[in-house]
């Protein structure tokens, strides 16, 4: 393993529910700062692997370690920590809480830095602050992917995993939500995203994971998966070329 | 289009037929005034000092819905944070009420007493005001215990809502016949001596009403500041809107669940003692009587709500004691369920819930 190795899942085998394995061995290496998408199609299993990552899904076997620290099935409070952020894909706020409780929220396990990081959260995402008294539950839907990113951030998490970012938004608010990722991963955090849209993915991508029935299949650079035949014929599809 | 008419104008006509009713008994009603003899338990020992002032019906009946909603508000306010942060219908949240005050009444009272399979009797004799505050620590004790050996070992294993609803139902019929088993069938009194009615204009309270009143408020507000103005009650209200994200936000969400039992057990039992003083007396099943209306509350303000079941118990409080001017005192409470039915008919989510738009 280079030094340089922030999270490193080795051989993972899980699932939800007892002798059903979704995960059949997925094993995945991110350098510090990487910008990592992970595309399969439908049922390859790679949001359960990202929720293993984060303790979200119980691991039956393989590990998982952040710098070297073995994580495996530690509680999500405390990933949060050792300075792991997850923004799930659907239900990524609390719709009764305000927008700045939501970031307070983000912040719980840090509530003493809350001002400061609240500051700097503001540079990357100021229409959150000027509506920082409105309810969370009445915001659009690429709204509140813009709270639940801006939550995960306030820990300040070396390791940032985002389940399907751009699920559900029109292409230019997708657009938006790359940009946005690009720009969070250019600050110095390593993210890691799991995507349908897997050739916009693949663009903003320093390297793509490709996952097949459960398994890690091929591991390439961004550019490099989205000339790959195999992948545009399987996956990527010939219409958005 | 006439049909729709038609069922406007028949509906508008029952409206105005309702309110002239409404308007017509309250004047007769006023009109008889100095026969008016409240409804309220507590009113029985003073019946001389109710018959002779002029105490206005409906206002005194007002008044003793918002008593009886304030107390029953203390009680449901647990109730609705253990539904809102674990999504349980606690139906053993009754017999905590119960508890509360024969704890009190198990510390306080001058009478030997004496504990299940152990055949010595002792008196206790505590002072009133340090009995009851022994017991509420003692019930929010309880609370913890209870999270800790049931609860959070049923979430651990993933038993399901449903199953988890059963077994409280189970505990509740195990508690209530815990508790008649300790204290007999017979009502306690928490204090001997006998509340007397003051008149205030055309209302009569009784200091003990008063003071009770006052707990409670001041009680209810303490929640609200813990809800709105503290961190843990911020995080409380989080893990009650989404406990997987909660945790995903680096809140120990077991540990709030903790403090939430707590808290509910202790306003439970504070809310048993005020009860037991303001009806003058408690029974063995009291709480398990209030938990339907515990319940109606907490739906009809707005489930899982933090202040839906302030709101709901005020309504139900109130609703319940004024339809005793002109039904009798049997069906106060299936009035306050029927307004439960008629609230939930024009606005499914409760009082104070919000529908939550989708996408």
């Amino acid at each position: 393993m280079s030094d340089n190795v922030i999270l490193h899942a080795d051989n993972l085998i899980a699932g939800y529910l007892p002798g059903i394995n979704i995960l059949n061995g997925c094993t995945m290496e991110v350098k510090q700062g990487e910008l990592i998408g992970i595309i399969g199609p439908n049922g390859a299993g790679k949001s359960t692997f990202l929720k293993s990552l984060f303790g979200l899904v119980p691991v039956r076997e393989g590990s998982v370690t952040l710098a070297g620290e073995d994580i495996t099935n530690l509680r999500a409070d405390q990933l949060v920590k050792r300075g792991v952020g997850f923004v799930p894909q659907t239900n990524n706020v609390f719709p009764t809480l305000t927008i700045e409780e939501n970031l307070e929220m983000g912040a719980y396990q840090a509530h003493k830095n809350f001002k400061k990081q609240l500051k700097k959260i503001g540079e990357l995402f100021p229409v959150l602050i000027d509506r920082k008294s409105q309810r969370a539950g009445s915001l659009s839907g690429g709204e509140r992917q813009m709270v639940a990113m801006a939550r995960a951030l306030m820990m300040d998490p070396q390791v940032l995993l985002l389940d399907e970012p751009s699920a559900g938004l029109s292409p230019a608010r997708q657009d938006e939500t790359f940009v946005r990722t690009r720009d969070i991963n250019r600050t110095g955090v390593t993210v890691i995203m799991v995507e349908q849209n897997a050739r916009r993915c693949l663009q903003i991508c320093d390297r793509g994971y490709v996952l097949d029935q459960g398994t890690s299949a091929y591991t390439a650079t961004g550019q490099e998966l989205l000339k790959d035949p195999k992948v545009i014929e399987l996956y990527l599809g010939t219409l958005g070329a | 289009m006439l049909a729709t008419l038609d069922r406007r104008v028949l509906l508008r006509a029952v409206l105005v037929f309702v309110i002239a009713a409404v308007g017509v008994t309250a004047v007769l009603t006023m009109g008889g005034a100095a026969e008016a003899a409240s409804t309220d338990p507590s009113a029985a020992a003073t019946t001389t000092a109710a018959t002779t002032g002029g105490t206005n019906i409906i206002a005194q009946n007002f008044l003793n819905g918002i008593v009886f909603g304030l107390l029953l508000a203390l009680a449901s306010v647990g109730l609705s944070l253990i539904y809102g942060t674990t999504g349980l219908s606690n139906f053993a949240h009754g017999e905590m009420v119960t508890f509360g005050a024969m704890l009190t009444y198990f510390l306080a009272t001058q009478q030997p007493v004496s504990l299940p399979l152990i055949p010595v009797e002792f008196t206790i004799g505590l002072p009133f005001i340090p009995a009851a505050l022994i017991a509420v620590a003692i019930a929010s004790g309880l609370g913890w215990v209870q999270d800790k050996v049931l609860w959070s070992q049923l979430r651990k294993r993933r038993v399901g809502m449903v199953q988890q609803m059963i077994v409280s139902i189970g505990l509740s019929l195990a508690l209530v016949n815990l508790i008649q088993w300790w204290m007999g069938g017979r009502p306690v009194r928490l204090i001997q001596a006998v509340d007397p009615r003051h008149q205030y204009g055309p209302i009569q309270i009784g200091n003990q009403t008063l003071i009770s009143v006052g707990i409670a408020v001041a009680a209810l507000v303490g929640v609200a500041f813990f809800l709105q103005r503290t961190r843990l009650g911020r995080a409380t209200r989080a893990v009650s809107d989404n406990p997987a994200l909660a945790s995903a936000s680096g809140i120990k969400v077991d540990s709030i669940i903790r403090i939430v039992w707590i808290m509910a057990a202790g306003l439970a039992a504070l809310g048993g003692i005020l009860l037991a003083l303001y009806q003058q007396g408690m029974s063995f099943d009291d709480g398990t009587q209030l938990l339907m209306m515990m319940f109606a509350a907490v739906t009809l303000g707005g489930l899982g709500h933090p202040y839906g079941a302030l709101v709901g118990s005020l309504v139900i409080g109130v609703v319940a004691e004024m339809s005793t001017v002109w039904l009798p005192p049997d069906l106060k409470f299936a009035t306050a369920l029927g307004i439960l039915i008629l609230v939930l008919l024009v606005r499914p989510q409760g009082i104070l819930g919000k529908a939550e738009r989708v996408g």
